[in-house]
């Protein structure tokens, strides 16, 4: 057994994920707040559902325009919530 | 071995049809999300406050378990890939398992909130916790039933490695439901 096969891909992608929730987790219990904190959040939300959408759907294998319109949305969803914080920053 | 959920075609996995359906459920979360930030800017201490009544514990419990759900139908597609309907089934139903599992704990938050006598009209973010939250309850159990109709037919041998779009076709429904919960749990349990 090569050393590539002691984990599967998918098993490296579960304990990622795994891994990112906790950290999530705790930024939240730290009390943790502020533009830059929502913003490593956000990312960390983007980067956790690409992983799903590439590694979990298999979309990393399909055709770019639907990988490209499901990182729109992401994108879109995780930007407008930081765009809404920001205003409540404002306010 | 981390099989694809689909072939080298470029096609998406599973019946197209479901991604109709998929696309349409984000599009409605992705509005219920936007409505919740937009809501929380104009009444920022009132969604702080009421935030701190929240199970974090619960939130990211729940995570872990859809995301290890996730992870067990990706095993399942690829135990069929494999012509494994045995193995397939198995995982299949630890997926159904973890999704039983979110729902308890879900139960147990909602029961917890009930008997606090939080409900939709305490206030905004209640309203929003609430509805939000039920109506992704709502998909995880439509997800199992689905998972559950695929699981049926695995056992009974009706998918191959040549003929499984029935098990992609579950496999990317229960996928979006996970997909949706990795952002609804930073949004509502998290940010302040």
């Amino acid at each position: 057994m090569s050393t590539s096969r002691l984990i599967r891909p998918c098993t490296a992608v579960w304990l990622l994920l795994v891994i990112l929730t906790g950290v999530t987790y705790l930024v939240g219990q730290a009390g943790l707040s502020g533009m830059a904190i929502v913003a490593f959040v956000l990312i960390t939300t983007l980067f956790k559902s690409q992983m799903v959408v590439d590694h979990f759907m298999g979309l990393k294998r399909a055709r770019p325009f639907w990988r490209g319109l499901l990182f729109g949305y992401l994108l879109i969803v995780c930007g407008m919530i930081g765009v809404a914080y920001y205003v409540g920053l404002t306010h | 071995m981390d099989t694809p959920l689909h072939d080298d075609t470029g096609a998406l996995p599973g019946d197209f049809a479901i991604w109709i359906f998929i696309f349409a459920e984000l599009l409605v979360f992705g509005v219920f999300f936007l409505a919740y930030a937009f809501a929380r800017a104009n009444n920022v201490e009132l969604f702080n406050e009421s935030q701190l009544q929240l199970d974090r514990i619960s939130g990211a419990a729940n995570t872990l378990v859809l995301i290890t759900s996730s992870y067990f139908v990706v095993r399942a597609v690829a135990a069929i890939r494999d012509d494994d309907s045995r193995r397939c089934v198995h995982w299949l139903a630890a997926a159904i398992g973890m999704g039983s599992v979110f729902l308890v704990i879900k139960m147990f938050e909602f029961a917890d909130k009930f008997s606090a006598g939080i409900s939709l009209s305490t206030n905004t973010f209640f309203m929003f916790y609430l509805s939000l939250t039920f109506f992704h309850f709502m998909h995880v159990i439509l997800g199992m039933v689905i998972l559950a109709a695929v699981l049926l037919k695995a056992r009974s041998g009706g998918y191959s490695a040549a003929s499984h779009i029935g098990v992609e076709t579950g496999a990317s429904y229960w996928h979006m439901v996970d997909l949706v919960w990795l952002i609804l749990f930073p949004l509502v349990y998290v940010i302040h």
